[in-house]
C-alpha cells in the first residue's frame, strides 16, 4: 500500500493517521540518509524525544510499506534509510497543515486573552 | 544489569518478532540495542520496546499471515463481546419498561408532576422512560 505521489501533491495529509514517532523519522531523513541509532540521537536532538529501537522499527516499515521512505545498501549491519519524493511531498503537506493549526490556536489564544 | 544479562533480555525480546522481520532487521536491533544500553539506557526499556514493537508487528495486518488475521479475528470477537454485553446490561432494564425516545411529534397529553419516572442516556439521545399505569405503552 504506497502512497502515492499524487496524494501529497493533491494536498491529502497522508501522515495525519501515521502517528508522531513517523512524522519525526521523517523530519529526521528530510536532509539526509541515516540509520537506526543516527535517527534516534538525531530525534532527541530535535525533538526531545527519545524514541524506543521497537517504536523506531515500527515507524520506519509503516513509513516503507507507504513508499515515503527507502532502504539504501546496509553498511555492515546498518540500514540507512531515506526519504522519497513522495515522502518529501507527504512531510510538506503535513507540516503545512500542523502551521495552519498552530496559527489558528495562537490567534485563538489571543483573541481569548489568556 | 551486567552485559551478558542484558543481551539475553534484548536477545528473548527480538526473538518475540516474526521470522521475516528477524531476517531484514535482526542483526541492526541487536546492534542498536548494544549501542543504547552502552549510552546508558536501561537494558530492560530497551527490551520493553522491543516487546511491544513485536506486539504490533504481529497485530499489523499483513497478506498472507494467518496469525495476524487469527489475531484481529480474535481482537474483533473481543471487542463484540465486550459492546454485546455492554448492550444487554444497558439495555436490559430499559427493555423491561415502556420505552419512548422523545419527538417533538408525540401526541401525548402533558403528563402530570412524577409521571416522568427517569430519563436515561442511550446512544446519545435521552430516552425517556414512561410507565402510567392501566396504559404502560409507548407514548
Amino acid at each position: 500500500m504506497a502512497a502515492s505521489g499524487r496524494d501529497g501533491k493533491a494536498g491529502r495529509d497522508v501522515l495525519r493517521t501515521v502517528g508522531e514517532a513517523s512524522v519525526l523519522v521523517l523530519i529526521s531523513l528530510a536532509d539526509r540518509s541515516r540509520h537506526g541509532y543516527a535517527l534516534i540521537q538525531d530525534i532527541k536532538e530535535f525533538a526531545g524525544v527519545e524514541l524506543g529501537p521497537g517504536t523506531l522499527y515500527g515507524a520506519l516499515d509503516r513509513l516503507e510499506r507507504l513508499g515515503l521512505i527507502e532502504p539504501l545498501p546496509a553498511e555492515d549491519r546498518r540500514h540507512p534509510y531515506r526519504i522519497t519524493a513522495p515522502g518529501a511531498a507527504a512531510l510538506r503537506v503535513h507540516l503545512d497543515s500542523l502551521e495552519r493549526v498552530s496559527a489558528a490556536g495562537r490567534l485563538r489564544l489571543q483573541l481569548g486573552g489568556i | 544489569m551486567d552485559g551478558p544479562r542484558a543481551t539475553l533480555l534484548v536477545g528473548a525480546a527480538l526473538r518475540c518478532y516474526p521470522a521475516r522481520w528477524r531476517r531484514r532487521h535482526g542483526d541492526e536491533a541487536a546492534e542498536l540495542a548494544v549501542l543504547l544500553i552502552r549510552d546508558g539506557k536501561p537494558a530492560a526499556a530497551v527490551a520493553w520496546s522491543y516487546l511491544a514493537g513485536a506486539a504490533r508487528e504481529w497485530l499489523t495486518p499483513r497478506p498472507g499471515r494467518r496469525l495476524s488475521t487469527a489475531a484481529w479475528a480474535l481482537l474483533a470477537a473481543a471487542c463484540s463481546l465486550g459492546v454485546s454485553a455492554a448492550l444487554v446490561t444497558s439495555a436490559g432494564p430499559a427493555r423491561a419498561a415502556s420505552t419512548s425516545q422523545a419527538r417533538g411529534h408525540v401526541h401525548c397529553s402533558p403528563a402530570p408532576p412524577g409521571f416522568l419516572t427517569r430519563m436515561v442516556p442511550a446512544q446519545g439521545n435521552s430516552l425517556v422512560i414512561v410507565r402510567k399505569a392501566g396504559h404502560d405503552q409507548p407514548c
